[in-house]
């Protein structure tokens, strides 16, 4: 990627950005990402982004929750194997309560690691082409072209109704 | 909301974070002095023994229950406004979704503090531990207490981690918009976020998954501090709705906690065309409806004990009406349940001083209750010879000061020093009416 130019158009309407997304995939330049203040439905939709996989480090650590909940209580109580009130040593259901709020946490910290490996944070990367603004009224698509593609460029996020920035 | 904008949401909620004038620092040393008397308190206690407090037989649970379910209580309205609100897309929750977070986070470590002070040999807590000792012993799961550590500990990490992932996209904002040392913490705490469309998509997800995660959680905790009573056989506690009763009790309280912060918060801080007459309006309509819960559960108590021909309950129940601590019944059936009902005027329900009185009003209402229950149960037990009152002691008194001390000191540091209104969510909720849309 090296002697690319990285120039990002800022917007501070959700409806240009999605505009400027269609056009910028019939051009030649290409499309690096958006930075937005809010998720935006209508930025996802015009992406065509596939469905995130936290979920599924959300379930295996809601099982893996499950299980130990219940592995643990079924161990302690085995370690002080004393029937009282004529209660088995391995109950079941009030077991199921630490199961309940074990998986709950697992599925917590499935959650959380999942959030951060997939949305790769913590990192210092992304603030590399990044515009401050974003965080605040607007949006911005970034992309990349050839150094004399850049006027080209330009003109396109301006035609599109945008502010430019060029990165160096 | 037609004269918010996305810069307008920005520079109002920034603006609290400018720096603190004089009286606020004067504010918050009184309460860390506050702090500082519960401290002392407890530290003579541990010197002394638990026997300093007013518990004894046969009132073993005193106020170090009665703050600890308060306080869990307190914690429950902020996960309903964050998660349960935010599962049913209501958009008047974003305003005040991140101080009820807050509230929430700072409730239950206050709460996890007093079964700590109420051990009394404080420095043996790691009994509960199910960790390898030369003691041979292992944690007791069939314990309701056991169930309450569990619960407990689960509900503060889950909250906390779902308030941090919360603020996220504003610290990041807030770090684009400082300087100097602000902007070298900032940068820290926002972990690199740029609001990237690729993390936003993971982000969603995730708000989401967090969301349907805290609602069960939510319900269950609460069951679980109402276990700790209804798996006693103790006349007053031995019953079945406990674990409903609980739980709507404790989002009563916590949404008349959520009025009694939000109201100053709103004058303070200038957020009156965020937190608007309607979002208030909106808590008090839901305080309406969870003051009839729990007023169906007072009356419900009553009708069991009557139904049951169990002699000790009648007599429990008609104790409860009638003897020495029948104060604070009238008090939790009037504050918790006929006085929220004045919101079903739309006068009063607008009406911002109204608002504020009332919700002090269902928060003595609500530490009367967990009184009623928990020292009405075992003061007038079984057995008539072993009936006895209870009257705390001031370094209970100490101690309750202190944690009502800690939680306002807390919230106030948060005010100053952190976004108490979600900008992210505001602007959301500008363009979709919805919160983090997953």
């Amino acid at each position: 990627m090296q002697g690319k130019k990285y120039i990002m158009g800022l917007f501070k309407d959700e409806d240009q950005v999605v505009s400027t997304i269609a056009a910028l995939k019939e051009t030649a330049y290409q499309f690096q990402r958006v930075h937005s203040p809010i998720p935006s439905h209508k930025i996802m939709a015009a992406l065509d982004l596939k469905k995130s996989k936290v979920g599924w480090f959300t379930l295996v650590g809601g099982i893996l929750g499950l299980i130990s909940g219940f592995a643990l209580a079924i161990y302690c109580s085995t370690q002080w194997n004393l029937i009282v009130s004529g209660k088995p040593i391995i109950s079941l259901i009030p077991f199921f309560i630490v199961g309940f709020e074990l998986t709950i946490l697992f599925a917590v910290f499935g959650n959380v690691i999942g959030l951060f490996t997939q949305a790769k944070l913590p990192t210092s990367k992304r603030m590399a082409f990044y515009d401050p603004r974003c965080s605040g009224e607007h949006f911005g698509v970034l992309a990349a072209c050839e150094p004399m593609q850049q006027d080209g460029l330009k003109d396109f996020f301006q035609q599109n109704g945008g502010e430019v920035k060029v990165f160096d | 909301m037609p004269q918010l904008t996305y810069t307008s949401i920005d520079q109002t909620v920034l603006n609290t974070l400018s720096k603190p004038k004089k009286y606020y620092w004067a504010i918050v040393a009184v309460l860390f002095l506050g702090v500082m008397v519960g401290a002392a308190c407890w530290i003579y206690q541990i010197f002394v023994g638990i026997g300093a407090g007013g518990q004894n037989n046969p009132v073993g649970w005193g106020t170090y229950l009665i703050n600890f379910v308060f306080w869990v209580g307190i914690a429950h309205s902020g996960t309903l406004i964050s998660a349960i609100l935010h599962l049913f897309r209501a958009g008047w929750r974003n305003p005040i979704a991140r101080a009820a977070e807050t509230m929430t986070v700072f409730a239950v470590c206050i709460a996890g503090l007093f079964p700590f002070i109420h051990l009394g040999r404080v420095w043996q807590v790691y009994y509960m531990l199910p960790i390898p000792n030369q003691r041979l012993l292992w944690p007791n799961f069939l314990s309701p207490l056991m169930f309450d550590v569990i619960a407990i500990s689960t509900y503060l990490t889950v909250s906390t981690l779902f308030w941090y992932t919360g603020l996220l996209p504003d610290l990041a904002a807030i770090r684009d918009r400082s300087e100097g040392t602000r902007k070298k913490i900032f940068t820290i705490l926002s972990m690199g976020w740029t609001g990237a469309h690729d993390q936003w998509r993971h982000y969603t997800r995730g708000y989401l998954f967090f969301a349907a995660l805290a609602t069960p959680l939510v319900i269950s905790v609460h069951s679980v501090v109402s276990w700790d009573f209804a798996l006693g056989i103790v006349p007053g506690w031995h019953t079945t709705i406990f674990a409903p009763y609980f739980v709507a009790g404790a989002i009563h309280s916590g949404l008349a906690m959520v009025l009694t912060l939000m109201i100053p918060l709103r004058k303070i801080f200038k957020y009156e065309n965020i937190i608007t007459r309607d979002v208030l309006e909106n808590v008090a309509k839901t305080i309406v409806f969870t003051g009839l819960i729990v007023g169906f559960a007072y009356a419900t108590e009553f009708f069991i004990a009557w139904y049951s021909h169990n002699s000790v309950e009648i007599e429990q129940f008609r104790w409860r009406l009638l003897g020495d601590y029948r104060w604070g019944f009238y008090f939790m059936a009037v504050c918790n349940t006929l006085i929220p009902l004045l919101f079903l005027f739309k006068k009063i329900r607008t009406t911002i001083a109204a608002l504020f009185i009332i919700s002090l009003i269902v928060n003595f209402g609500m530490w009367w209750e967990r009184f009623v229950i928990i020292v009405g149960g075992v003061a007038h037990g079984f057995s008539p010879h072993a009936w006895g009152l209870y009257t705390p002691s001031m370094i209970e008194y100490g101690i309750m000061l202190g944690s009502f001390s800690l939680f306002f000191f807390l919230f106030l540091l948060f005010a100053k020093h952190l976004p108490s209104v979600s900008m992210t969510e505001m602007k959301e909720t500008l363009e979709h009416r919805g919160g983090h849309a997953g």
